[in-house]
């Protein structure tokens, strides 16, 4: 039995996060947040997340990828949400995986390795379909590339006129997309879209437990040191419970995105079950602990100046995105009953 | 990632699966048939197979072999503990002392202790209980007040304990005693081996909201016990009870899923049998608990891990307390809410005429409200939680 990273899975969150808190804090989440009218989409950011092969993780080796799975896909996902990182890395990387596994070999040869080295933006929406609007594409405004359900399957979407649209979530763009045709992506069956699918939404899952996780430790960090009544606030037993509550259940969301990684990746028996806990779990959890980054801050924690928003409000867009709770829940009695 | 088990253990499994075939009558698979027992009667045939079991090489899995135990793996122990649930196989009459006493005295007994305790043990022929709790120290072990006072190569005992598993058929009991007259808190406290076959012991039943008595009150009136019989040193007691309340995060949370998992199958079958499975509400309900007891499955597949690294898990021990006693409890609150008014009827009126007895499984829903109190509170987990995992002040 070994449920846990390997040593190399380890070492690649590592990585990531060293990058994020030494050369893209929140200071420089901050900047992106309060340019309104920017793209959202740094360039120092995506050089790395090209050179450090954040990008490749998932693109096979024979496409200049790394050729892993989504086990190591949701160790950079969940790094970057804990840094509450902007730019459109979960689209490009699921844009790749769309090639993946339904373009033909012309395709790939096109797309696979732009993807893979940032020389092509991607995004990726199961919303609405081409040609038409789609709403709320992640990075739509930036991408080179859109992959989008059409009436037969997917499509690959360029040259497409994208609007920004405003959303609270200031460390993510979103764009009204008008799609023409695009490309049939020819293996796009049915089992294909429900696959990546599932991808998305373990990817989704895993941003929310690492914003979780960081939501959690830097309210026990502030609660240890600030001081009321004479003691720290975190001696309290109020707070303690609820910490140690939110602590409990990000442990667990933690588990069910790597299990459920996994369980995709190795086909298993269960797997649809696996990512509906995930997300039901890790949504739950993302908007529990970030509720109480704030609450458990006091009045800071509700300002402008505080980061306790970036967490809180990535963690609400995400909490809904490919199902929320509810609908994770109905997929699981479905499943179950 | 390996989720898997060894060609050994699962060897082991199907040998296993096999005595537990052979050797588990099928008239005990008959609902309600250990309820229909009475308690001498259900304690004698359990305390026998038991000890069949034991004789067959199935006891003590990853115990040393020179301890008489199997050897094995902890996947072995994992395996073991899920087939005992598939097979709805009878509970075990020794838990504490084969949870808890056995491995601590193979850490520190003498080498008489471990020679006179470890073997009658793994065989049913001596049945531990635990004096831990006193109707003034529950959550508050330190507040415990049996004294025990030194009297030639004895010590004389008196005090209470409650809330004792088996009480009334246990032979001896491990206990918490004051032996330093006058001291505090966890410090002069012993470890004592109490024989319960003596005038001086005193065992009686308390009945439980489930109206079962698995648990009683133990009462010491000038009982003796030999100056030998401390387990660890005198007075060094509190030491020893934390070292044998670490093993408690030996027990696997896989199988407990196992139990649970097939609780929800037995649950869902009533909301069917109802039509209140179509109901959101309690589909909802349903998968939030759902959700929960996959939580506990992968929770238990880390401990696993750990275990098999050989890692300390430390204060998590009481994280993966609440993370399988409350879920557990969830589920039958949810099976009251699918039962709606009728939720305290003895037996399910069926839509198509007809009805069936749900008094066992009234029964699991009562005593799931004692799995968050015992073996450590919620609220102590909670705090634990908090302190030592958090470092949250104190």
């Amino acid at each position: 039995m070994f449920f846990a990273l390997t040593d190399d899975q380890r070492e690649f969150d590592g990585a990531v996060r060293s990058y994020l808190s030494e050369r893209f804090d929140l200071a420089a989440v901050r900047e992106v947040f309060e340019d309104v009218s920017g793209d959202g989409h740094p360039a120092s950011l995506w050089k790395a997340a090209a050179d450090q092969g954040w990008l490749a993780v998932t693109v096979p080796e024979d496409q200049e990828g790394l050729g892993l799975g989504l086990v190591e896909a949701q160790v950079i996902a969940r790094a970057l949400g804990a840094g509450a990182a902007p730019g459109p890395w979960r689209g490009t990387v699921l844009a790749a995986e769309a090639v993946r596994l339904a373009g033909s070999d012309e395709q790939k040869a096109a797309w696979l390795p732009r993807l893979a080295t940032g020389d092509a933006v991607g995004a990726f929406t199961l919303r609405g379909s081409a040609p038409g609007t789609l709403t709320a594409v992640e990075y739509g405004g930036v991408a080179d590339v859109v992959v989008a359900r059409s009436a037969d399957g997917l499509v690959l979407v360029t040259g497409a006129t994208a609007t920004p649209q405003g959303s609270y979530d200031g460390t993510t763009r979103l764009a009204s997309v008008e799609a023409g045709a695009g490309e049939a992506l020819p293996g796009a069956t049915a089992e294909v879209i429900a696959e990546l699918e599932a991808r998305a939404t373990v990817l989704v899952a895993a941003d929310l437990a690492g914003i979780a996780r960081e939501a959690v430790s830097r309210t026990v960090a502030y609660d240890k040191e600030r001081s009321q009544f004479g003691v720290p606030v975190g001696s309290f037993q109020a707070i303690k419970h609820a910490l140690a509550d939110l602590h409990v259940a990000v442990t667990l969301a933690e588990h069910a995105v790597l299990y459920a990684s996994y369980a995709v990746d190795a086909k298993l028996d269960g797997a649809d079950l696996a990512v509906a806990v995930a997300k039901a779990k890790a949504g739950d959890a993302a908007v529990a602990a970030t509720a109480a980054m704030i609450q458990y801050h006091g009045g800071i924690g509700y300002t402008w100046e505080h980061e306790a928003h970036f967490f809180y409000k990535r963690a609400k867009r995400l909490a809904g995105q490919y199902g929320d709770a509810d609908a994770q829940r109905e997929k699981i009695a479905t499943l179950t009953i | 990632m390996d989720l898997t088990y060894t060609a050994a253990e699962e060897e082991f499994r199907s040998e296993l699966r096999s005595w537990l075939q052979a050797n588990i009558p099928d008239e005990w698979q008959r609902p309600n048939f250990w309820e229909s027992l009475d308690d001498d009667e259900s304690f004698r045939l359990r305390r026998d197979w038991e000890r069949d079991k034991a004789l067959a090489g199935f006891a003590g899995i990853q115990w040393p072999t020179e301890f008489g135990g199997r050897g094995g793996t902890p996947g072995m122990k994992a395996i073991y503990d899920v087939e005992m649930v598939l097979a709805n196989a009878p509970r075990s009459v020794n838990p504490l002392g084969l949870t808890f006493l056995a491995p601590t005295v193979m850490a520190i007994g003498t080498e008489q202790q471990k020679k006179d305790i470890i073997g009658p043990l793994l065989r049913s022929e001596v049945i531990w209980c635990q004096g831990f709790s006193e109707p003034g120290a529950g959550s508050d072990l330190a507040a415990l007040s049996t004294k025990g006072v030194r009297d030639g190569d004895d010590f004389v005992v008196n005090g209470q304990k409650v809330w004792t598993t088996n009480a009334v058929h246990g032979d001896k009991i491990f206990t918490m005693v004051r032996t330093t007259p006058g001291s505090e808190k966890h410090r002069g406290i012993s470890m004592l081996l109490i024989d319960m076959h003596q005038d001086g012991v005193d065992a009686r039943p308390l009945k439980q909201m489930s109206g079962a008595s698995e648990f009683g009150e133990v009462f010491f009136d000038d009982a003796r016990v030999p100056a030998t019989d401390v387990l660890g040193a005198v007075d060094d007691g509190w030491r020893t009870a934390m070292l044998l309340l670490s093993f408690e995060r030996g027990a696997s949370g896989i199988s407990q899923y196992t139990e649970f998992r097939r609780q929800y199958d037995e649950v869902v079958a009533v909301a069917k049998k109802l039509g209140r499975d179509k109901d959101p509400v309690i589909r909802g309900k349903l998968a939030r608990v759902l959700t929960d007891l996959e939580c506990l499955r992968l929770h238990a597949m880390h401990v696993q891990t750990e275990v098999e690294l050989g890692h300390d898990l430390g204060f998590e021990a009481s994280m993966t307390k609440l993370i399988w006693s409350e879920p557990s409890q969830d589920l039958w609150e949810v099976f009251d809410d699918i039962l709606g008014e009728d939720a305290t009827l003895s037996e399910l009126s069926l839509d198509s005429g007809g009805s069936e007895d749900i008094t066992a499984l009234h029964a699991q829903a009562m005593w799931s409200r004692s799995v968050t109190i015992w073996g450590g509170s919620s609220q102590v987990q909670r705090n634990v939680t908090a302190e030592r995992v958090l470092g949250l002040p104190r």
